[in-house]
């Protein structure tokens, strides 16, 4: 069947890269688009075509519907994939698509609509006959409400952005005498996050997994699910570590089929079509509480893929045509296991505040079961507008203990110099034994954080690297400033001949 | 003739005519073999000093010729005045506090956002703000001064 002519791809970063080559894939022509920050991204660059769009800011560029419509018009994209953040999830966005003749590759902007606020997907998953965790359904502002729910539900409560997602705008709060600013800053950096600072309170479920199921839907009604995701490694709510399948369910084989069977009843309810992902968290005891929808590609889709063998990216741009969806739920299997990682700018040892820079060396792993979704290459200059993420890495293996070790290895091959990152750390977790052993929960890092060994001292490798820091730097600046010293081979040879003293 | 090397807080001494077999493989990429085992390096520059990768750990190196006779010191903060700076590149979200106020350790000062995430920045000290520096709104550098506390 004849799918588009030409997306356009509505995103930076890893996602557009990842968007683009599924695209190739299918030998549809790429639009990237770009502002002044991006002009020099990895996307810009893979895709046949490119728009500016504006300013860095995301308000001023990759948030710009109007802009991002005029660019598909004048390049002729017949359609658009939206990512995951930006506008993915903006139902007027996706309507302005379809009023305009593109295609929006995701759910219809009605359903957008019905699962996008989080208040209103809880009362289509109570329709449909599904858990929900204990709170309120309308958005709170008045503090005086709040500390009467809150009161009621019990403390811990946990505030969410009515619009959110990925962990803005949400607040853990463990007594009164917090709520009122932590409803402050939740409302605050939902505003500018979403552009509406509702907010809703809700039970905490302390100590729980996040497993979600991706589902994939076509406008026919044909629905299946894909199964689920661990997603329990988190920190500040951002997902840090996924899973395919969750460690869950070698113990609780049910769960997939009871937690997949009730994502889809939410999703009918919601006349879904296109891939979406809804959000679980289970408790101590194995009961799932249906937490909410997303309503686009996620950024961990490809460890499914990985486990099950189905292309999301394909089917998305398939059903989006209007094609059939060409998998029965009894086709569906799971092979493996597949983590992924994910790779930002920000220090561990700073409190994870963000880093950016210049990407001086990277050295990507290879070999057996390992996929990198990334935007980066070496001279890459991160944005600090953007999100801190870097890349994904994935692995995949026969099983999980397998797939942990191989993780590990990819990850102690994975190089990236000039941007402090997280891969020290994600390296330390595969070396955990709670990880090891599957007790995963979405406080795993902070408890992670107090029990980590810490790394002994190496006194001769520090020893080298001062020597090496050293012959490093006198090389530069015996090439003349630094600037031509940049050849390779210059030093090489310069001391492997041994002349290092007589230059002194 | 000896380089003045310090990685973290301790001074090596470095005698660069003993050089073990090294080889830049690619810009900044050091393959040394010593004693039958092979090491990788990677050294990338960070702010007047450089960044050395090997084996998962991370060393800050200040390498200074003896001849340029460079000095990189680091000053601490103590009691006194003292600067509040940007934790990171970003934008100031929210000043939490006025000149005048009496603040306490732990106390949220300002708000500074960057890739989309807020942080807190928060008074090192009991003390009492004698200056603000920045506003809501402005863009912000890595540590550029908030505010000043005594």
């Amino acid at each position: 069947m004849s799918m588009f002519r030409k997306v356009l791809v509505a995103n930076r970063g890893e996602i557009a890269v990842r968007i683009v080559r599924g695209l190739h894939e299918l030998r549809i022509p790429a639009l990237a688009v770009y502002s002044d920050a991006d002009r020099d991204a990895l996307h810009v660059r893979m895709a046949e075509e490119a728009a500016y769009i504006g300013a860095a800011p995301s308000t001023e560029s990759y948030l710009r519907i109007d802009r991002i419509i005029e660019a598909a018009h004048r390049h002729g994209a017949d359609a658009v994939h939206p990512g995951y953040g930006f506008l993915s999830e903006n139902a007027e966005f996706a309507a302005a698509c379809e009023e305009e003749g593109l295609v929006f590759i995701g759910p219809s902007a009605q359903s957008i609509k019905r699962l996008g606020s989080k208040t209103a997907a809880r009362q289509l998953a109570k329709a449909a006959g599904v858990p929900v965790v204990p709170g309120t359904e309308d958005a709170t502002r008045e503090a005086e409400e709040a500390r009467r729910i809150a009161a009621e539900l019990g403390y811990p409560v946990l505030l969410k952005a009515a619009a959110g997602g990925g962990g803005k705008g949400m607040r853990r709060v463990d007594s009164e005498d917090e709520l009122e600013s932590a409803i402050r800053d939740a409302s605050s950096e939902a505003e500018r996050a979403f552009g509406s600072g509702e907010v809703y309170i809700e039970k905490l479920i302390v100590d729980p997994r996040h497993i979600e199921i991706q589902l994939i839907g076509d406008r026919h009604g044909n629905l299946v699910h894909l199964g689920e995701r661990e997603c329990s490694i988190q920190r500040r709510h951002q997902k840090v570590i996924e899973e395919c399948p969750s460690p869950l369910s070698a113990t609780r084989p049910e769960l997939r089929s009871a937690m997949g069977e009730a994502a889809v009843a939410v999703a009918r309810e919601a006349g879904y079509f296109n891939a979406g992902t809804a959000e679980f968290i289970v408790d101590r005891d194995g009961k799932f509480y249906f937490l909410e929808m997303n309503t686009r590609l996620q950024v961990e889709h490809g460890v499914t893929e990985l486990v099950t063998g189905v292309d999301l990216l394909h089917l998305q741009v398939l059903v989006a045509a209007g094609g059939t969806l060409p998998l029965r739920q009894t086709e569906i299997q799971w092979r493996g296991a597949a983590i992924e990682c994910r790779v930002c700018a920000e220090d561990p040892e700073a409190g994870f505040l963000p880093t950016g820079g210049r990407v001086a060396q990277l050295s990507e792993p290879g070999g057996p079961g390992v996929r990198v979704d990334s935007g980066l290459y070496a001279g890459f200059e991160v944005p600090f507008e953007y999100d801190p993420m870097l890349s994904k890495m994935m692995v995949w293996a026969g099983d999980r203990a397998t797939a942990i070790a191989r993780c590990r290895r990819a990850l102690e091959e994975y190089a990236i110099t000039g941007v402090k990152t997280n891969l020290g750390f994600l390296r330390h977790i595969m070396d955990d034994p709670e990880f090891i052993a599957g007790r995963l929960h979405t406080g795993f890092i902070p408890g992670f954080l107090e029990r980590r060994p810490r790394e002994a001292p190496c006194p001769e490798l520090e020893d080298m690297a001062a020597l090496i820091a050293a012959a490093h730097v006198r090389a530069r600046n015996t090439n003349g400033n630094g600037a031509g010293a940049q050849r390779q081979g210059s030093v090489s040879r310069w001391l492997a001949n041994g002349r290092a003293g007589v230059l002194r | 003739m000896n380089w003045r090397v310090v990685v973290g807080d301790r001074e090596i001494p470095i005698d660069l005519a003993k050089l073990p077999d090294m080889r830049e493989v690619e810009p900044g990429v050091y393959s040394v073999l010593q004693d039958g085992r092979s090491f990788l390096f990677r050294v990338a520059p960070v702010n007047g000093a450089v960044l050395v990768s090997v084996a998962g750990r991370d060393y800050k190196v200040v390498a200074s010729d003896p001849r340029a006779g460079g000095r990189h010191g680091r000053h601490t903060l103590g009691e006194g005045r003292q600067n509040i700076g940007a934790p990171m590149p970003g934008k100031v979200i929210r000043v939490l506090v006025a000149e005048g106020d009496a603040v306490q350790h732990g106390q949220g000062l300002a708000v500074v956002e960057a890739m989309k995430m807020q942080n807190e920045v928060r008074a090192p000290r009991d003390g009492r703000v004698v200056a603000v520096k920045a506003k809501a709104g402005d863009a912000v550098t890595a540590g550029a001064v908030l505010l000043t506390i005594e």
